[in-house]
Formats: structure tokens, C-alpha cells, sequence
């Protein structure tokens, strides 16, 4: 099976990881711009992330056979540094339209302060300018509520709910973001965010339509290979194979396809997703652990 | 004029629609420069264009561009070089300071294949005496594709660089295997220094074991001190392909007899290089 997760920061992780993941089917992958745990200072520095995004951690998965993409925009908790803020949104118009770019994110609220709106529309604005789909990330303190007011700000700009993926749902915002006609993402993250046994109750409720699920992997302990062992576990449970595929590819797939610059064509045919042809004679882990033993540890809590 | 003929180049394998939205993006910034849609557009061409589709010049057309400007072509460019490359002419008719600012932030913020563009669009640009520094700097990086668009197929170097810089762009394509040939000026800007560093590097190849490119020696054939006569004298003696063959263009180009010890050892291939079967650009494409 062949997987794509919409959401990791792979600047965050190691060739490890990268090697886990192509082995385990990860064919495609888009690393949202967001807060990297040390606040910038400086304008440049969002530059030269950005040129990173672009450049060489796109390189860097590509000698993997994993195709990169990424999304460009000025994360919420740094949307309260308001003169950095200002000058992150003049240097935006350069990256959002580059090849590769399939939407502005991510943003939404963390504090939900009026800079954190402040920015979110403006930034909404410049999705609609530009044609983009947007990737929201919802905050972790208030949830429910910073989620409902997320979108009530797009609407009020005038995004279309279709061209908006909303991620970090759970239980408690799942009926309403699906509802107000968005996709729904959920982020597969031990301990802090979402297990994958709550993701197979939510599918169990509300099927596959909409619904896509991604790793938010990152610097913190979290697991690059998320959207496969969640795969794995749906399996076992008895989602169908038909809606699994949905949510960890071909829904992804249409909700930032919409951006015109992701489409399966790009992977099909690439060598090394077949990990024996990428990684032949060798141990697929340098940390010892294959790639069998990764994944049956497929429970994430 | 140069902008309408690439368009034209364009407009033979390109989408129309593609084309139709540069003719127009062209216009309306010709009308009135505007820098946060020249951005959109410029990195926007990824939008309209495809991808993975090569241009389709005629050797009519390649002919015709050489001749407004001497070595440049767009022979292996694509539709987005192509495209972007247009653009920046656009941009190279603004005032100086605008011109300046906008090329800047885009190098700055480029991704590979707009990197590519815009180097290849220094032969195109005004004020090219301000751009000398960033193509050398672009040379110092380890992506091929952005180091071929500035030192292969392209006049700005020869006709911009200091000889340091030019030396060390030419060593620098046998450090990643680059075809030499495509350099141009590589004869015209040939000079004693870059000929010692050559036959230096050689010796360091041969100390290692290793393999010397035949097209090492088009920089030392109008250079022939002690130590390079003996490097002809050996790679004429060396069984692998082209060795010979850049021995004998050596000996051929040789008019004070310093290298008739060694005429025997390569006259099979004096011929070749007396009727033009052999030439250095022959050997390079060869390899």
C-alpha cells in the first residue's frame, strides 16, 4: 500500500526516518512551515527556512524516492511577534506560488489572540489571491472553540470550505468541521494529540469522506511512520481496504491537488519506493530495528 | 528582437494557453511594472506550464540567437527556463534600482529550477557587471543543474570573469564531470596558470589511480612547459578512450616541434584532426 502524509516536519527528523518510511510505502509527503520550538528573530532566518522547505529537504527526500511538498506560511504562535510577523508576510509572495507549493500553512490560532487572527486573515486573503488551499492548524488549548472561530475567519474572508483542510480534529470537533463542508485531518501523535484506536471509533462513526489522516511528526516524541502502522491497525480492526487507502492517500491527494502542483503522476515510476531496489544489500535500519519490527508495533497511544 | 524570438521558440511545443498568459503577463507588466505579481508570475510559471516538457528550437532558430549573441542558446533549456527567462527580460527593461531589488529577492529566494533561469539569463540582463559576483557565488554550490547553467552553454563567464575565477570555475568541472566542451570560451580563455593547475590536478589523479579526463589537456594546448610536454608524452601511451585522440590534438596544434618526439605514437589520429573528424568538441562528445 502506498501512502501519503500530508503533514510532517521532516526537517525535524533523520535519514533514519526517511529510510523507514519509503520502506514502509510512504511515496509522498507535504512538511507544513510552522514553529520550529526556538522562537526566530529575525526575518532572514524565515527565509532561509523557507529556502529549506524548497530546496534541499526536498533533495534530501527525494535521494529516498520520497516526493516532498510543503506549505508556506506564519505559524499562529509567531503571529504575536508583530514586526516579524509584518515582515514574514512581505517575503510570503515569493514562495507561495514556486512549483511544489500546494497551500498556504500552516496557520490558525494557538493563543487566539488578535494577532493570531490579524494574520490568519491576511494570510486567508492571500490563499484566495493566489488560488491555494489553505492547512489549518487547530490550537491545543480550547480546541473546540478556536477550531468553530477558525472557520467562521475564513468564511468571513470568502475561502471555499472544500479548499481548506482542517487538521488536529479529535472527537470533539470532528462533526462540526465536516459539517461546515471541510476536510477533516487528524494527526496520529503518541500520547499528546490522537491515538490510532480513537482513529479507528471516529471512522467507525463518520466513515472515510472528508477524512484524512497525517503524522504532524516533528522534533517532539513523535512517529514519522504514523499514517502506515494507522493503516495497519484500521486493518486489523476491519475498515476496508477501499477506505483506508482513502484517507491516507487519495483523500490528501484531492484536498492539496487542488493546488495544481501535486499530482500522483509525480511519484509514479520513481525507484526506491520499492525499498529492496533503493536500499539493496543493506539492512533497511542503521538503528538496527527493521522495518518488520517497526511496524508490527503498529498501536499507537 | 530577443524577447519575441523566445516567445516564438516557446509557442512551438508550449501550451497555448501557457503562452497566451505569458503574452499577457508580459504586456501588462511592460504597461506598469508591478513587483508582488512579477513574483506571482515568475514562480507562477510552475502554474501553466509543464513540467517535465523540453523546448523544440530549430537549428535555424539556435543559429539566429547565436548570432545576436555569440554562444548563447536555449538547447537544453525547458519550458520553464524558457518562460522565466522571458520574464526577466521584462524585468531587466525597469529602472536600474527596481531591476536590482527584484533580481535580488528572487535569487535569494529561488528554488532550483528558478536558480537555473536566472543564471541563464545573464547573458540576457543589463547592468551585467553587478551580476559577475552572484554567478560566481552560484558556481560555489553542490547542484549540478544550477553550476551547468551558469558555466555550460553560456557566455557570461567568458566574457565577465577575472582569470581566477574563470580557472576556477574550469577546475571545478572536472572535480564533478562536467563535459568541458560545453563551456564557452574554454579556448579563448585558456591561460598559463589554469594549464599548470591542470596538469597538477592530473599528476594528483595519476598518484591516486585514478581516472584524468582526455578533455583535461584543451586548456594546456597552447601552454606547453617542460612538466606538460611529458604529461602529453604519457597520455599519449595511455589504452583508454579519447587519450590518445586529445594527444594527438595536441601534437597537431604543436608549431614549434616541442612534441614531434611523440608524433609517431598518435599519427593515426593527425589525420582525423587534419580534416576536422577530430576536434576537441568531437572528443568532448565522444566522452
Amino acid at each position: 500500500m502506498r501512502f501519503f502524509d500530508s503533514h510532517v516536519h521532516m526537517v525535524s527528523r533523520t535519514t533514519d526516518d526517511y529510510q523507514r518510511m519509503a520502506a514502509a510505502g510512504v511515496a509522498a509527503i507535504i512538511e507544513p512551515s510552522f514553529w520550529q520550538g526556538q522562537p526566530r528573530t529575525e526575518v532572514g532566518t524565515f527565509k532561509d527556512y523557507f529556502n529549506t522547505l524548497i530546496g534541499f529537504e526536498r533533495f534530501r527526500a527525494s535521494q529516498f524516492g520520497i516526493q516532498h511538498y510543503c506549505t508556506i506560511g506564519l505559524n499562529p504562535k509567531e503571529a504575536n511577534n508583530e514586526k516579524l510577523a509584518e515582515q514574514v508576510m512581505e517575503l510570503m509572495p515569493l514562495y507561495i506560488c514556486k512549483e511544489g507549493v500546494v497551500g498556504i500553512g500552516e496557520i490558525g490560532y494557538d493563543d487566539q489572540t488578535p494577532a493570531e487572527e490579524k494574520y490568519l486573515q491576511l494570510q486567508a486573503q492571500m490563499a484566495l489571491e493566489a488560488d491555494l488551499p489553505i492547512q489549518i492548524h487547530t490550537p491545543h488549548r480550547d480546541k473546540k472553540t478556536g477550531t468553530i472561530r477558525t472557520m467562521d475567519v475564513l468564511e468571513d474572508v470568502g475561502v471555499s470550505p472544500d479548499k481548506v483542510i482542517i487538521d488536529h480534529n479529535n472527537e470533539e470537533t470532528v462533526r462540526d468541521v465536516l459539517d461546515r463542508g471541510y476536510w477533516a485531518a487528524f494527526t496520529i501523535y503518541p500520547h499528546t494529540k490522537l491515538g490510532n484506536e480513537r482513529m479507528f471509533e471516529i471512522m467507525k462513526d463518520y466513515g472515510a469522506e472528508r477524512i484524512v489522516v497525517d503524522s504532524a511528526a516533528d522534533w517532539g516524541i513523535s512517529d514519522p511512520l504514523a499514517v502506515p502502522k494507522t493503516a495497519a491497525l484500521l486493518n486489523e480492526r476491519g475498515i476496508s481496504v477501499e477506505e483506508i487507502e482513502q484517507v491516507t492517500y487519495h483523500n490528501p491527494l484531492k484536498a492539496y491537488g487542488q493546488s495544481g502542483q501535486v499530482e500522483e503522476n509525480d511519484w509514479e515510476g520513481i525507484e526506491g519506493i520499492d525499498p529492496t531496489a533503493l536500499f539493496e544489500g543493506n539492512t533497511l535500519l542503521r538503528g538496527g530495528m527493521d522495518i518488520e519490527t517497526a511496524m508490527s508495533q503498529y498501536l499507537i497511544e | 528582437m530577443m524577447l519575441e524570438k523566445l516567445i516564438s521558440i516557446l509557442e512551438k511545443s508550449a501550451a497555448a494557453e501557457a503562452v497566451s498568459w505569458l503574452r499577457e503577463t508580459v504586456a501588462s507588466q511592460r504597461a506598469e511594472f508591478q513587483q508582488r505579481p512579477f513574483y506571482y508570475a515568475f514562480s507562477g510559471v510552475s502554474r501553466h506550464f509543464d513540467k517535465k516538457a523540453g523546448i523544440e528550437p530549430t537549428t535555424d532558430d539556435l543559429a539566429e540567437l547565436e548570432k545576436e549573441i555569440a554562444g548563447f542558446t536555449v538547447k537544453h533549456w525547458d519550458e520553464f527556463r524558457l518562460a522565466r527567462v522571458i520574464l526577466l527580460i521584462v524585468l531587466g527593461e525597469q529602472e536600474k534600482s527596481t531591476f536590482q531589488e527584484t533580481l535580488d529577492a528572487l535569487l535569494n529566494t529561488a528554488d532550483l529550477r528558478e536558480q537555473t533561469a536566472i543564471f541563464s539569463a545573464y547573458p540576457l540582463l543589463p547592468h551585467q557587471e553587478d551580476l559577475i559576483e552572484s554567478a560566481i557565488d552560484g558556481l560555489r554550490t553542490n547542484i549540478v543543474d544550477i553550476y551547468d547553467a551558469i558555466a555550460l552553454d553560456n557566455p557570461f563567464p567568458s566574457q565577465h570573469f577575472s582569470d581566477e575565477a574563470w580557472n576556477q570555475m574550469v577546475l571545478k568541472a572536472l572535480f564533478i564531470d562536467r563535459p568541458l566542451y560545453r563551456i564557452y570560451g574554454i579556448d579563448y580563455r585558456a591561460n598559463l596558470p589554469l594549464a599548470e593547475a591542470m596538469s597538477n590536478l592530473a599528476h594528483e589523479r595519476w598518484a591516486a589511480g585514478r581516472w584524468v579526463s582526455p578533455e583535461l589537456w584543451r586548456s594546456c594546448a597552447n601552454f606547453l612547459t617542460e612538466q606538460i610536454v611529458e604529461d602529453v608524452a604519457r597520455v599519449a601511451d595511455t589504452e583508454e578512450p579519447g587519450q590518445k585522440e586529445a594527444a594527438a590534438l595536441i601534437v597537431a596544434n604543436d608549431d614549434e616541434g616541442k612534441l614531434d618526439h611523440i608524433r609517431d605514437k598518435v599519427k593515426t589520429f593527425l589525420d582525423d584532426v587534419a580534416d576536422s573528424r577530430l576536434t576537441w568538441n568531437s572528443l568532448g562528445e565522444q566522452l
